[in-house]
């Protein structure tokens, strides 16, 4: 009942709770919205894409508000929520500049973020009852 | 996968999943709307590498 479950949430501030945990992890604020298929994909495609940058020896950039596309880069990397921090967490994500799939890897990893806040956006759109 | 293909290949094939489930909400329609997103990534790709196949760099 994907539309009922939209319907109910009214409070913004229940709304951008559901942002944040859309963020944190991927698909789930279509799971609270009631969007189980929509959410299950998002689930299991976005970390695995990620799961694949870091497998590709991408790397996960670092802020560096002095280099100004790194930084846009690492703002994008950190798009996928919590696989990113897990992926810090566990020393991943150094990269290998001289692997052949590194610039692969790094499309990956900046792709599965920056999809991530589309995922989000949208989950926003159904929560505000616009789809 | 470690050749650029392959890469190119997975590559298009999350990005036309994610899309196809964004854009588009009934089952059969995101199946038809992925198919062609993947087909226009993987085909548009390969037609741009052969463009660039005369460039002398």
């Amino acid at each position: 009942m994907p539309v009922a479950a939209a319907a109910s949430v009214r409070s913004p501030g229940i709304t951008y709770l559901m942002c944040a945990a859309a963020w944190l992890v991927p698909g789930a604020g279509h799971l609270l919205l009631g969007r189980q298929r929509k959410g299950l994909i998002f689930l299991i495609t976005l970390p695995l894409m990620f799961a694949c940058g870091l497998w590709l020896e991408g790397r996960l950039f670092p802020f560096e508000l002095s280099q100004p596309l790194v930084a846009l880069a690492a703002f994008a990397d950190i798009g996928i929520g919590i696989p990113y921090f897990v992926a810090k967490a566990m020393n991943q994500g150094a990269g290998r500049a001289i692997a052949a799939t590194f610039e692969y890897g790094n499309a990956f990893l900046i792709v599965a973020g920056l999809l991530n806040m589309l995922v989000v956006l949208d989950a926003f759109d159904v929560a505000q009852g616009r789809k | 996968m470690t050749s650029h293909l392959a890469s190119m290949v997975v590559f298009a094939l999350f990005v036309s999943i994610v899309f196809a489930t964004l854009m588009r909400d009934e089952p059969r329609e995101q199946l038809r709307f992925g198919v062609q997103l993947f087909a226009g990534l993987v085909g548009g790709g390969i037609l741009a590498g052969w463009l660039q196949y005369p460039l002398p760099f």
